[in-house]
């Protein structure tokens, strides 16, 4: 088949588009290959096509599919995280890695906001993963040694439920913090150990679990969040 | 792409060192845009854990050819966008995941176009896009949303829309033939 110009335009926003298939893709993958000219109307329906993709309302990916990228990008990393957690029940290898985009996003509105005269005050925040998901922010003195939690979007947990607040540390177990509730500031005074292992892996999760929180010491129930602190 | 001029160079500072193997930087640009990508991979598949596959795969893609972005081809949000929208159709292609329902998809494709979602199309490339689609009969307009937005096949449109094969595509095809002409002008 000839390359005629209006070939080529209507078969790169179909490309684009998405409706062509078999061997007409096929073929004009050929074409793509051998011509700038064609490659040009490609990028041409990119760009504009794509401008549609602007109007879809952001939704924010579940943790898992960084986790599963890191995975399949490193698995070296990942392999050597799981032989030192390997005590663990749970999965924390990328943990400490992970800030989802609405992390940034509200980590970026605590800055705005006025700054409590505290030295060393740092911020970060627990966001959702799915929608549905109660949201806290999370504000930390170094000088008091306390921690805050303050409810966002939070729901109380369903009946027979708490939320429990874990540092996630770099190695080892997780550490409680504690019930949480999903009403009012929460705050808790970190103990040496607590602010010790928080200082370096920087890292927070949240758990759903029985009421009381834990029976075991350890998360027994779903992690809601994985939030890495900001320095702010 | 509705960005500001200063996240694009953000963006482009991030890609050249995804480029260069920068996991660092390779996490902070999924931060950025893994959210945008999804909302897209989301709405095309209608199915959470192929939009969620779609969105891994083309991070895997970015990671490998982020030197292959150039300004070409459009901002580094769009590139991304394109990339997210291409791996989603792959899957929906080889997994064969269909959505069901027919009319329903055209109203939430108008509602789509006309209602809050209004705001992010000032940006120029979108705002001269909608005028153009304006110009387009409601059938070529409708077509052409529908296979954005829903990755829909001809025979699918064929069926969503309640006409011959042929008729649909020929309302895509010169439907997009008008859009460029009008794009151009």
């Amino acid at each position: 088949m000839k390359k005629t110009t209006e070939r080529v335009e209507t078969l790169a926003a179909e490309y684009v588009l998405g409706t062509l298939h078999g061997k007409a893709r096929q073929g004009f993958e050929r074409w793509m290959m051998e011509s700038v000219r064609v490659r040009q109307e490609v990028w041409f329906w990119e760009e504009k096509l794509g401008a549609l993709a602007s109007e879809v309302p952001e939704q924010v990916p579940p943790v898992s599919v960084w986790h599963a990228i890191e995975k399949r990008l490193w698995p070296d990393i990942q392999a050597a995280n799981d032989e030192s957690g390997s005590s663990s029940r749970w999965l924390w290898p990328g943990w400490s890695l992970v800030a989802t985009a609405a992390a940034i996003v509200m980590a970026v509105l605590l800055v705005q906001q006025p700054r409590p005269s505290v030295d060393g005050q740092l911020a970060g925040a627990v966001v959702q993963a799915d929608v549905d998901d109660p949201l806290w922010l999370v504000s930390e003195s170094g000088r008091d040694r306390w921690l805050k939690l303050k409810p966002v979007a939070a729901n109380a947990a369903e009946t027979g439920k708490d939320y429990e607040l874990w540092i996630v540390p770099e190695e080892g177990d997780p550490l409680s913090l504690g019930v949480i509730p999903a009403g009012g500031v929460y705050q808790v005074t970190l103990n040496d150990e607590a602010r010790e292992s928080l200082s370096r892996s920087r890292t927070l999760a949240i758990s759903l679990e029985p009421v009381g929180g834990s029976p075991t010491g350890a998360p027994t129930g779903p992690i809601l969040h994985v939030t890495r602190l900001y320095e702010l | 792409m509705a960005e500001p001029n200063s996240d694009q160079s953000d963006l482009m500072h991030l890609l050249v060192a995804v480029s260069r193997q920068d996991r660092d930087a390779f996490h902070e640009l999924y931060s950025r845009v893994a959210s945008r990508m999804f909302g897209v991979c989301l709405k095309l598949a209608g199915h959470r854990e192929l939009a969620e596959e779609a969105l891994q795969e083309a991070f895997i893609q970015i990671w490998h050819h982020a030197r292959e972005y150039h300004s070409d081809r459009g901002s580094p949000m769009g590139w991304m966008m394109t990339i997210a929208r291409y791996r989603t159709l792959d899957l929906i292609r080889s997994r064969k995941v269909r959505q069901t329902g027919s009319d329903e998809h055209i109203d939430q494709m108008r509602d789509e176009r006309a209602g809050p979602l209004d705001e992010s199309l000032r940006s120029a490339g979108a705002a001269e896009l909608t005028g153009c689609l304006d110009e387009l009969t409601n059938a070529q307009r409708d077509s052409i949303l529908l296979t954005f937005y829903k990755g829909l096949s001809h025979e699918e449109l064929s069926l969503a829309l309640s006409s011959p094969l042929g008729t649909v595509k020929s309302w895509i095809r010169r439907g997009l033939l008008a859009l460029k002409r009008c794009l151009d002008q």
